[in-house]
């Protein structure tokens, strides 16, 4: 049987950067992923059906028959769901993982985020703790993130950052009209503002075009592939060298290990429409990259005499500490036009209110909204005074559309040891594969932090010449969705984390997680940078193992 | 399919004024649409509430829903939104009508491969395509 070096399963943000990171080093590496490459069209542009609307089905994977999920609610009560449901946690399956159907907002984290315990000390309940590396440790790789992938922003006035190396290779996206409006709100409030920096072609880049500012980016594919994935960046990359193998439809089932424990291996279920089969690939190394609730999974499912509670969980700690974002939503009712119809919408941000807000833990970032196609705007952005139906309505969306603006941002997430993915035994994909079950919330001090941006949110809008006002703010539920994280945590020991600084997974030597699961903390960032950034970073260090 | 009541129903979800309402945006073709595929399981449960919303117009006024003035309708519409209805329902009013609010408008505004939208007219209502584009 063939041996690889490096059998890397996921295909998303972390998996495709160490996939050409290990291939461009000269190692073999299997590349598996359960979803399929998506064309454009197979993305497509429906309006019911996409990764941000997903009423009643989606356009990343996985399929939504044959993959379910258990959600345990706040009361208790379990039930079965399907990935387009809301609380399934979806972010997708397909080669590029999210980064194919993303808005692409590409932030550095905050300093202080990689502190936050010594920061704010730890709230009771939650498990709120440092990152083992710094700021300063990982901004070489958010730089080499920035310009081997492709950022556009203007790095001169991103306030939260310590002064930059490197400004972005790219320009940032230009100013809308609504940009101009809240620029003079933030100024009058005494806020600092910053372009929101994109992994996306402003100029062309990379050997690809520049945006043509359509109105699709979040949840959808970027007609000139101007929206820079890692299906158009690294992952050609790592297939040029020929080192690198890439199967698609290829669903991990559990990671081998030998009779004495050691990690040999991985098999997975071939999802081919002549005969679906299983597989064995062996390695030297195996890295999981599958995504904060799927990697959680694979480890727990890969249960022996010698890990009987799946591999790295002697302590109970893989799945623990689940955690995405919550996002406080504003809206105001602009006296006049302010959208142009130019994508991707997102221009302006301010990063004012991440940390140093009296009487709460963290806090985050608000920018201004993708463009959103109608019907997501009636499900979306109404005023809850508002009625669902009748001529008040459609005259809303007739006068409106175009001078609503919209604020939002994610919050720090604080995070809930109870919030967390577990195995549930009775329920089985299609494979027969136990599937993840997803039970808890976030931490209350989160809720006071979104309360805390959402009030932001308005004052920002009211200063920008909004008369009208509403918001929406979730409760006290779990986060997680397409920024999920936290479940693998990165620390000093077994007991308290999953894996060391490297996502080495602790008492094992050639077993890694790399993904958004190392996350200790989310910051209060979009945080498919700091994804990318580690990932070259565990990427060079497995390299010098291999 | 749902005989009259149907198109009367939708076009008072979305009346028509300098824009086409519902039923002349299509909006009947999303909705058997979407009760043949993604909604199927729910096809009986609708068609039910189009049924007891003519029975409500007809115990209210002795008259089908289809036939009533504009007024009427609306009034007959807003107490089954409440849940005030004047005959035995075999579904939840309430419920019924939010799936019934939502269906239409995601075949007003939504895009016009769904069935409804037709000539985009929602899109360029709203001023999210422009009118040349469309």
């Amino acid at each position: 049987m063939k041996k690889y070096d490096a059998i890397i399963v996921g295909t998303g943000a972390a998996g495709g950067i160490v996939g050409c990171v290990l291939a461009e080093a000269g190692k073999s590496v299997l590349l598996l992923e359960r979803g399929r490459a998506l064309s454009f069209s197979d993305v497509g542009r429906d309006h019911l059906r996409n990764q941000r609307l997903a009423i009643y089905g989606h356009n990343a994977g996985p399929e939504l028959i044959g993959n379910p999920r258990v959600f345990v609610d706040p009361e208790g009560r379990s039930r079965v769901v399907k990935p387009h449901e809301l609380d399934y946690h979806n972010n997708a399956a397909c080669v590029g993982g999210g980064t194919r159907v993303y808005g692409a907002q590409a932030w550095r984290f905050h300093p202080d985020d990689f502190r936050m315990a010594s920061k704010y000390g730890i709230p009771e309940g939650s498990s709120l703790a440092d990152w083992p590396i710094s700021y300063e440790t990982l901004e070489p790789f958010y730089e080499r993130a920035e310009w081997e992938l492709g950022v556009a922003g203007n790095g001169h006035v991103i306030q939260h950052e310590i002064p930059r190396k490197r400004n972005y290779p790219l320009p940032p996206v230009p100013p809308s009209p609504h940009t101009i409006a809240l620029q003079h709100g933030a100024r009058h409030l005494g806020w600092g503002t910053t372009s929101v920096p994109l992994l996306i072609n402003t100029e062309a880049y990379g050997g690809r075009a520049s945006c043509i500012g359509c109105k699709y980016c979040v949840g959808f594919a970027c007609p000139t592939d101007a929206k820079t994935g890692t299906q158009n960046t690294v992952i050609p990359r790592a297939l040029a060298t020929g080192t690198c193998e890439l199967k698609t439809s290829a669903v991990a089932e559990t990671i081998e290990t030998d009779d004495r424990g050691n990690v040999i291996g991985v098999s997975y279920f071939v999802n081919s429409s002549v005969i679906p089969h299983r597989e064995t690939a062996r390695s030297r190394f195996v890295i999981v990259s599958a995504g904060a609730i799927e990697s959680a999974r694979l480890l727990l499912n890969s249960r022996s005499s010698f890990h009987p509670a799946g591999l790295g969980n002697e302590y109970n700690q893989v799945g623990r500490n689940l955690q995405g974002h919550l996002y406080p939503r504003a809206y105001g009712l602009s006296p006049a036009r302010v959208f142009n119809g130019i994508g991707p919408g997102v221009t302006i941000a301010t990063t004012q209110f991440n940390h140093d807000n009296p009487g709460i833990i963290g806090g985050g970032m608000l920018a201004d909204d993708f463009i959103k196609p109608p019907i997501d705007f009636w499900y979306d952005s109404l005023p809850p005074d508002l009625p669902r139906w009748g001529i008040e309505n459609k005259r809303f969306m007739r006068d409106n559309y175009t001078r609503v603006m919209h604020v939002r941002g994610p919050v720090q997430d604080i995070p809930n040891p109870d919030g967390r993915v577990t195995i549930d035994d009775t329920v089985r994909d299609k494979w027969g594969i136990p599937v993840a079950r997803l039970s808890g919330t976030t931490h209350p001090a989160t809720v006071e932090a979104a309360e805390f941006m959402r009030e932001r949110g308005e004052q920002w809008l009211r200063a920008s010449g909004c008369e009208r006002v509403w918001s929406t703010q979730p409760g006290l539920i779990l986060s997680g969705r397409q920024h999920q994280a936290g479940t693998c945590r990165m620390g000093g020991d077994a007991i308290s984390s999953v894996t060391d600084e490297w996502g080495r997974v602790h008492n094992h030597n050639n077993l890694f997680v790399v993904d958004g699961s190392l996350h200790v903390t989310n910051g209060g960032f979009n945080p498919v940078l700091t994804i990318m950034a580690l990932a070259f970073r565990s990427a060079e260090y497995i390299a010098r193992l291999i | 399919m749902y005989s009259d009541t149907l198109p009367a129903v939708i076009d008072c979800l979305i009346p028509p004024d300098d824009f086409p309402g519902a039923y002349d945006a299509g909006v009947c073709d999303y909705i058997k649409q979407i009760f043949q595929t993604d909604l199927a399981e729910h096809a009986e449960f609708f068609r039910a509430g189009i049924d007891a919303i003519d029975s409500e117009a007809l115990a209210i006024f002795n008259t089908p829903f289809a036939l009533l003035s504009r007024g009427q309708q609306i009034s007959t519409l807003e107490g089954i939104e409440s849940g005030a209805v004047h005959t035995s329902w075999p579904i939840s009013p309430a419920r019924f009508f939010v799936m019934l609010v939502n269906v239409t408008a995601e075949g007003y505004y939504s895009d016009p491969q769904q069935g409804g939208n037709r000539g985009c007219a929602s899109w360029v209502m709203t001023g999210f395509e422009d009118a040349v584009n469309s």
